[in-house]
């Protein structure tokens, strides 16, 4: 690691990461996350996105191709629910030397998301283990039934924290055997869902972001007392736009009347 | 009372034939058994309704007899027979153990919930045991991996090798080569019977083949015993092969 130099320069320890892949979302989204990002962080932070057309100084390259690429498959999408792995590596580059601060925190947003409180919150968390969304909106025995391989899982891969290299074990075992997980689990949600976190016991190698922090705009909040849908929750730190039957272009609207 | 909306009229069928498939047992307990289960479904397991009925279909127990039935006319008596992915295994486990005279049977499956429910179906097994759920992901753990090793080499040492392999499920996972490459060091050289089908309107039948020679290949079989292609009550078309 000696010949390689940080992302960052200076010490400072948070991050706030998206990834923008293909032209599902244009840039505005970005733009857009990175100015809710400075209203909504109190703590000063690094905004990066992760993309494979880098343009600005906060994009970080993503290999193109990269070492998954050769299984891209795009009728089942194998590869591209799995991009998203990319950011648990050390390093960010085939060959490159820029890497996180030892320390740093990371979390990541998906570009869909509306930002209600400060994320100062999710830095401030215990740092023991890495951070995910819990589904609170999903009925649990739907969720239970469907844990390996549907749509609906207990897990939302939407919003990550982790602490640089809590999560090379995810990289390693994604690298170490992407064939058969791309083709046995249709997201990155479910695999998680399968391989990381214990349904029945509730436990993991992941931590769950606690009821109250973040809801589904599409599909509720807390399954089955508070299933609005449609509905802000200010009172909540991020609404998240993510559908499973989202069809492309046709929500775009929506959630830009809200920004 | 058992609720008919909760266990279909077929399930009910697939366990009469079921008791009436069994060799020379006249098993009232475990019937009993098998009707409190159901009844206790709807109250104590809501979210697994479904899937046991989907289990415990006339079509489940055809390809189950399907497996048992051509193992005793090819002449092949296993002592120690392993399912992999065996779900529920309310038909195949008392099958083996009474119509082929096997001794010990593993289920080894990656549901959680499924354990539980196994063993009501196959308390007696159980109690007298003969029958053992491990709970395990076949495709990504092998069978002596760190944390299962010192269990199952126990239970090896004391059970005897695995003879034969089962996977009436391979439609639901990644190629069977996968876990022969996986268990490579297994102390024999155990026999594979194999089912799968080519019926792709179903997400979690991931990996639907077109024949039962396609299914022999996926499992790199080079020494084939049966090969076998048949209709299911359910109109589904269901491939089998057993080799090594």
């Amino acid at each position: 690691m000696s010949n390689l130099t940080p992302i960052v320069n200076d010490l400072t320890e948070y991050n706030i990461v998206c990834m923008k892949w293909g032209d599902k979302y244009d840039d505005s989204y970005v733009e857009k996350l990175k100015e809710q990002c400075e209203a909504h962080c109190s703590v000063p932070f690094n905004f990066w996105c992760f993309t494979e057309k880098p343009e600005k100084d906060y994009h970080i390259r993503l290999w193109n191709p990269g070492p998954l690429c050769h299984l891209y498959d795009h009728d089942h999408g194998y590869f591209w629910a799995y991009r998203k792995a990319y950011m648990f590596r050390s390093h960010q580059l085939e060959g490159d030397t820029s890497y996180f601060p030892t320390n740093s925190k990371i979390l990541f947003l998906d570009l869909d998301v509306i930002i209600h409180q400060d994320l100062k919150y999710f830095f401030d968390l215990p740092n023991d283990k890495p951070w995910i969304v819990r589904g609170w909106w999903n009925d649990p025995i739907t969720v239970k039934k469907n844990y390996a391989r549907y749509k609906s899982t207990v897990i939302n891969s939407s919003v990550i924290l982790w602490t640089k290299g809590q999560m090379i074990p995810v990289w390693d075992h994604v690298r170490e055997n992407a064939e058969i997980l791309f083709f046995t689990y249709p997201s990155l949600d479910n695999y998680f869902a399968h391989q990381w976190y214990d349904t029945y016991k509730e436990e993991g190698l992941l931590n769950i972001f606690p009821k109250g922090d973040i809801y589904s705009w599409y599909k509720g909040n807390v399954f089955p007392d508070d299933m609005e849908l449609k509905k802000l929750r200010t009172d909540h730190k991020i609404c998240l736009f993510n559908n499973s039957t989202h069809v492309e272009g046709v929500y775009d609207d929506e959630i830009k009347k809200l920004w | 009372m058992v609720n008919m909306v909760d266990v279909p009229a077929d399930s009910f069928v697939a366990t009469a034939l079921f008791f009436n498939s069994l060799s020379g047992v006249n098993d009232f307990d475990s019937a009993k058994r098998w009707k409190q289960t159901f009844v206790d479904i709807p109250k104590e397991y809501p979210h697994y309704a479904r899937s046991l009925a989907s289990a415990t279909t006339v079509a489940q127990l055809e390809s189950k007899l399907w497996v048992v039935n051509t193992l005793e006319n090819l002449n092949i008596k296993p002592k120690v027979v392993a399912i992999l992915a065996g779900w529920y295994s309310n038909f195949l486990t008392p099958l083996l153990l009474e119509n082929l005279g096997v001794d010990f049977v593993w289920n080894f499956e990656m549901d959680g919930d499924v354990k539980e429910l196994s063993y009501k179906f196959n308390k007696k097994y159980k109690d007298q045991n003969k029958y053992h759920v491990y709970i395990t992901d076949i495709m990504f753990d092998d069978l002596m991996d760190k944390s299962s090793k010192n269990h199952l080499s126990r239970c090896e040492e004391k059970r005897g090798p695995y003879d034969i392999f089962i996977n009436t499920s391979c439609e639901h996972m990644w190629p069977m080569s996968r876990f022969r490459d996986l268990n490579c060091d297994l102390t024999n050289d155990p026999l594979y019977v194999l089912q799968s089908t080519d019926d792709d309107r179903y997400e979690d039948h991931i990996n639907c083949v077109s024949s039962p020679e396609e299914l022999s290949e996926q499992a790199n079989f080079t020494k084939i015993l049966y090969s076998g292609t048949k209709e299911l009550d359910s109109g589904m078309k269901r491939f089998m092969v057993i080799g090594k």
